[in-house]
């Protein structure tokens, strides 16, 4: 079974990391298939490559066989792999851009503790954005908050639901 | 925080009905436990604790009653999903206990809960062992969930395939679920938000197995249609960002010509956005702009679409099918795409304020500048876009520089000359001072790419001495990958291109000086000097004389003192003049405890190689062997041993026969191929530590399969001892730079292809090409068909394999022209697999060999794109008449008298004489007469009649029918002298034609019987 998942290599996106100025991971997300030894590696590789590196470096790096793009927002990195070839890289930083900035809408002045206590919300502004193999599904700011804001209300009316009953 | 562009826009938003107590107090504990220990007896204390929960649901479940709850299971599930995010996993197995309960939750009617358990679910999805135990639940929950009627939970479901769709290979193949998603997709009545979702959710199931769509032939196309015309609203463009990832996969992996009636659409909408877009700001909706640029993301998209719908010129040669290509796209559409590309090298090197607007604008631009070259661009359109590139190269955002660079570097192998041109001769100066300057190694890397990329025999030695500039320079941040890289440039670009033998050994031992820093790996380098040096006897003094310099400096570089252990050891006497062997001797024992064992090992061959040279040394090697019995290492101990058997066996003997024997001269290499290349392709391209570390491995499997048995004195099989591969042919560099375009290599294959029909044209680490030469009509010589196969060499696959076969001239009443071009019948190969292709030559009149049509090769391998030139060998000695019918023998008194005829006919005219052709075919041992032998053979193989006579030693009698289209038949004769002592061969050549053939057909076979 591990081998047709391997052929698929077509990833745009092929994770996404966010890691701490300690080098401390608040959010993985894998959009390639990869074995749990590799994430690790990956993890455990790229944070200190990625944090050595000074601010007014470009923010593309060549790792391993793919092309890394990471950008510094407050006390978090946001490190994203791409296919070389397949996707633009400055592209990628639109849309880490974008999700910071729904993340910024959304909790309002979004800090690393929101995304550590609202980790499934993060998660979930994140699949609203990229999906299925790091393409994009919703480019609209308003369009994705508008999503998750559905689903905070029917989150409330569970509750309420359950205050009632 | 983390951008200070946007101020925070609702406070409210930040909605606390959500949020669940539990969860939060255990995350804040977490986080206030400062020690590890602690902190792990928290996260053990709460699974201890959810475990007891859900043991007692459990139980009481069984009775019919759900006393656990929707709210309870949801908060432990949730405490469950962040023990496993922020243990990094590592705590799987400890929480494996819940998956029954997340079912449970899963199932649930309340939105929050199944969220939860989704959500859950797709974390743990990452491992096998979780999918095997709750695959047949969740995927029956997802197609409930999906077919039902409410659009959150469909939305839910969704997302969740999309997340996991590809972990578990099972979820594809299950016809029902495909089917689901497939209706959510096409039924006019979901919303765009739900659509969007199936569409790459289905794209998920797809690439997981293609199969879903390439199985039924009937479906593949009903499907294919309504998915394609979910892209008919030209306005859509929420719903279209979603669909063109599943379109794109399509046409690249399924059915590519169903996406061509496409183009027209796509180019409309790329016109919107780049066009209209960006002038007319209020026409298009801001809610798609980012940072007040239309929709930068559908722009990358669908020009990434178009490249693969439209072909360029160049590969239209080689591609069968019906796919587009700039010559037939209608002018309205080929103009639009036209315009979008100027309009974005426009807009992308005007100066803007907005650092994020420039970002974006920068982004459309590198995406159009790639395409372009699809469009048959004209060569001022090149150089205008290459011009425009350069200007970026002084942009003040440095990302923008290192896609400029990059960019460079894939339109300069892709535009070819035109990009290349511009550069070099435009902005060099300016490459060279980024060199400088830079301080990131990102750049500093695609720098010396570009640099390599159009590195020619012309600009070779400024270029190297930038770049060993780049090296020395102490102001620059010590990468040793990025040294090493381009070390590794450095040798094989002056290998290629030098024209200077000297300035070449110059460069290479200054190379080997340099690269004192162990974390180099420099043997390749090192060996690769040996290699040509023993190859080239005219090197053998100057290099031997440079090292001797090198190594009487207080500091050598280790690979200048395994050079020189080598090298010295061989051609110890030709620097008698400048250095006596106890000088030597000293030298090397001096270097001798500063260097490594393996370096140690090399010296003790040496010095055993200098003692034959002169046994006044005896008593000192001696000594020092005795000292060196004492070595800790076992490799140096045994070989001191051994050696010092030799060196007593010989004193006691009173000769040095046995030595002689042991450690006799080095036949030449047969290692053509630099094996350098072999770390970057031929071009340069990205992922450079895998082909890295493959390349070595690769090189170290060749090594072993080329060494003959190890001799008595190298035990140890690991050990680098001088390499041993020997071979009877040789690489000159002279000639290697005699055609500063062709591949290295190139010449081998060429003269082969004059005297044999058919034979390996080329081979290297990733691709051999083998040859054929035919006569589809056997009445009509001067019609050739020539077939290649390319055979995959690599353990990768090769993609798109495509050629280029061109001849010297086309117009002007052309000497030959090319027909029938085939392209290669498979444009992917796997390992070991093979793809061919033939095209026909006609010969209308005589020309040079050297103007053979030339073969270009493109393909990329395990992502490094390469090209190969070649030159595929057509002579006029191809169409000699070569059937036994055609064999008229003819004697010797016959020849004599028609040399005369011709002679007293015709004069100088249409006579040539070629002298001191140099042999190279050296085959140790074999008596002299051999060497006729094979010279007869090689010419009797190309078609010649040779007269049978004994009269005259050492000398062919050489007949044959050179046959044209236009200009008719020649005959020619040939008398040809092989001067034994020094190995040459002149030969002169009569025609009955008073042009170039005389020259033309010597050339031939010069080319064949010398390589």
């Amino acid at each position: 079974m591990e081998k047709p998942l391997r052929d698929i290599q077509m990833t745009h996106i092929k994770y996404l990391i966010l890691a701490s100025r300690q080098g401390k991971v608040r959010l993985t997300k894998w959009f390639s298939p990869y074995s749990p030894k590799e994430k690790q590696k990956i993890v455990k590789e790229l944070t200190p490559m990625i944090l050595a590196r000074k601010a007014k470096m470009c923010n593309i790096v060549e790792y391993s066989d793919h092309k890394v793009v990471y950008r510094r927002y407050a006390s978090l990195y946001f490190i994203c792999g791409v296919m070389p070839d397949v996707d633009n890289e400055l592209l990628t930083l639109e849309i880490i851009h974008r999700y910071v900035e729904t993340m910024d809408s959304y909790f309002g002045n979004v800090c690393e503790l929101d995304i550590i206590f609202n980790f499934s919300k993060a998660y979930d502004i994140l699949n609203e954005i990229l999906m299925c193999d790091g393409s994009m599904a919703e480019s609209s700011k308003a369009d994705v908050l508008k999503h998750v804001m559905t689903m905070d209300s029917m989150e409330g009316n569970d509750n309420l639901d359950r205050v009632l009953s | 925080m983390m951008d200070s562009r946007k101020p925070a826009s609702n406070g409210s938003s930040h909605n606390y009905s959500t949020t669940i107590k539990g969860l939060q107090l255990f995350i804040a504990d977490l986080r206030s436990s400062q020690y590890s220990d602690e902190h792990e007896k928290r996260i053990q204390s709460e699974i201890v604790k959810i475990k007891q929960q859900f043991d007692s649901a459990a139980k009481k479940s069984a009775n019919g009653k759900d006393k656990l709850g929707g709210y309870q299971r949801k908060k432990y599930i949730a405490k469950l999903a962040y023990i496993y995010v922020t243990s990094n996993t590592t705590k799987l197995n400890d929480i494996l206990f819940g998956l029954d309960q997340m079912l449970e939750l899963l199932a649930s009617d309340s939105f929050s809960e199944k969220f939860m358990a989704y959500m859950t679910l797709e974390f743990l999805y990452e491992h096998a062992i979780v999918i095997s135990k709750v695959r047949d639940k969740v995927t029956h929950q997802l197609i409930k969930d999906i077919s039902g009627s409410n659009d959150n939970f469909v939305a839910l479901a969704l997302n969740f395939i999309g997340v996991a769709g590809k972990l578990d290979i099972e979820m594809s193949k299950d016809d029902n679920l495909t089917t689901e998603v497939f209706q959510i997709l096409r039924s006019p009545t979901s919303t765009v938000y739900l659509k969007k979702k199936s569409a790459l959710a289905f794209l998920t199931l797809l690439k997981t197995n293609p199969g879903i769509l390439i199985d039924d032939p009937q479906r593949k196309q009903l499907w294919i249609q309504r998915i394609l015309s979910l892209l008919d609203d030209t306005q859509n463009y929420r719903l279209m960002l979603a669909v063109l990832p599943l379109v794109e996969y399509i046409a690249k992996n399924i059915d590519l010509e169903c996406c061509i009636r496409l183009l027209r659409q796509l180019t409309q909408i790329l016109y919107n956005c780049v066009i209209v877009g960006t002038s007319n700001s209020e026409k298009f909706p801001s809610e798609f702009k980012f940072a007040n640029v239309p929709n930068p993301w559908l722009i990358t998209k669908i020009v990434s679409l178009l490249s693969i719908l439209i072909v360029s010129p160049t590969e239209a040669n080689n591609t069968s099918s019906a796919v587009l290509q700039s010559s037939n796209i209608d002018r309205e559409t080929l103009g639009k795409l036209r315009m979008c590309v100027t309009k974005a090298i426009e807009v992308g090197t005007k100066s803007c304020n907005d650092p994020m607007e420039r970002i974006v604008l920068n982004t459309i631009l590198f995406s159009l500048i790639n395409f372009a070259s699809k469009l048959d661009p004209s060569p001022e359109a090149i150089s205008n876009s290459v011009s425009a590139l350069c200007s970026l190269l002084t942009s003040a955002e440095i990302n923008i520089r290192y896609l400029t660079l990059d960019s460079l570097v894939k339109l300069c192998s892709i535009s070819g000359r035109h990009a290349i041109d511009t550069v070099r001769y435009k902005n060099l100066n300016l490459i060279f001072h980024i060199l400088d300057s830079e301080r990131d190694s990102s750049i500093v890397r695609k720098v010396v790419d570009l640099l390599y990329t159009f590195t020619d025999s012309e600009n070779l030695q400024i270029i190297v001495q930038k770049l060993f500039e780049y090296v020395q320079s102490s102001r620059h941040p010590t990468d040793p990958f990025i040294k090493s890289d381009i070390a590794v440039k450095i040798a094989i670009l002056s290998e290629k291109f030098a024209i200077d033998a000297h300035w070449y050994i110059n460069v290479s031992l200054n190379l080997l000086s340099l690269t004192s820093n162990s974390t180099l790996n420099d043997d390749e380098i090192w060996q690769r000097l040996c290699q040509i040096v023993v190859n080239n006897t005219s090197l053998h003094q100057i290099t031997c004389e440079h090292l001797v310099d090198y190594l009487r400096e207080t500091h050598t570089s280790e690979a200048i003192v395994k050079t020189g252990a080598f090298l010295l050891g061989e051609y110890a006497n030709l620097v008698f003049e400048k250095a006596s062997v106890g000088e030597l001797f000293n030298l090397f024992t001096d270097k001798y405890f500063t260097t490594s064992n393996v370096t140690r090992a090399m010296i003790l061959t040496t010095i055993v190689k200098l003692y034959r040279f002169s046994t006044a040394i005896e008593s000192v090697v001696i000594k020092f062997f005795q000292i060196e019995l004492n070595s800790l290492d076992i490799e140096l101990q045994t070989r001191s041993f051994e050696y010092l058997n030799f060196v007593q066996l010989s004193k006691l003997n009173g000769n040095t026969k046995l030595l002689d024997v042991l450690f006799s001269p080095m036949p030449p290499f047969n290692t053509r191929s630099n094996p350098l290349l072999k770390r970057l392709g031929s071009l340069p391209s990205s992922g450079y530590s895998s082909t890295f570390s493959e390349s070595i491995g690769s090189l170290h499997g060749d090594k072993d399969r080329s060494t003959t048995p190890p001799t008595s004195f190298s035990q140890a099989s690991g050990r680098p001892a001088p390499p041993r591969s020997r071979g009877t042919k040789s690489a000159s560099i002279n000639t290697l730079a005699s055609e500063p375009m062709l591949s290295s290599g190139w010449e081998e294959g060429f003269s082969r292809m004059l005297s044999h029909r058919k034979g390996i044209l080329y081979t290297s680490g990733f691709l051999r090409v083998i040859y054929r030469i035919t006569n589809p009509e056997t009445e009509n010589l001067t019609r050739l068909k020539i077939s290649l196969t390319f055979i995959n060499q690599s353990e990768l696959k090769i993609n798109g394999l495509s050629t280029e076969i061109n001849a010297i001239r086309t117009a002007d009443n052309p000497e030959y022209v090319l027909r029938n071009i085939e392209p290669p019948s498979s444009i992917d190969v796997n390992p070991r697999g093979r793809s061919e292709q033939s095209f026909e030559v006609i010969v209308r009149k005589t020309f040079s060999v050297i103007d053979s049509p030339t073969v270009k090769v493109y393909f990329s391998c395990g992502g490094s794109t390469n090209s190969i030139v070649l030159k595929a060998a057509i002579g006029v000695t191809s169409t000699i008449t070569s059937s036994a019918a055609a064999k008229n023998t003819i004697s010797l008194p016959q020849f004599v008298t028609r040399w005369k005829t011709l002679r007293e006919a015709l004069g100088d005219d249409g006579e040539y004489i070629l002298e001191k052709i140099q042999l190279r075919r050296k085959k140790s041992g074999n008596p002299d007469g051999e060497y006729l032998r094979s010279i007869y053979q090689c010419i009797s193989r190309m078609g010649f009649n040779i007269v049978e006579q004994t009269s005259v030693n050492n000398t062919l009698f050489i007949a044959g029918i050179i046959h044209t289209k236009s200009e008719g038949s020649f005959g020619c004769l040939i008398k040809l002298k092989y001067d034994e002592p020094k190995r040459e061969v002149s030969l002169t050549c009569r025609t009955t034609s008073n042009g170039s053939l005389a020259q033309n057909i010597s050339e031939c076979l010069k080319y064949a019987i010398s390589n």
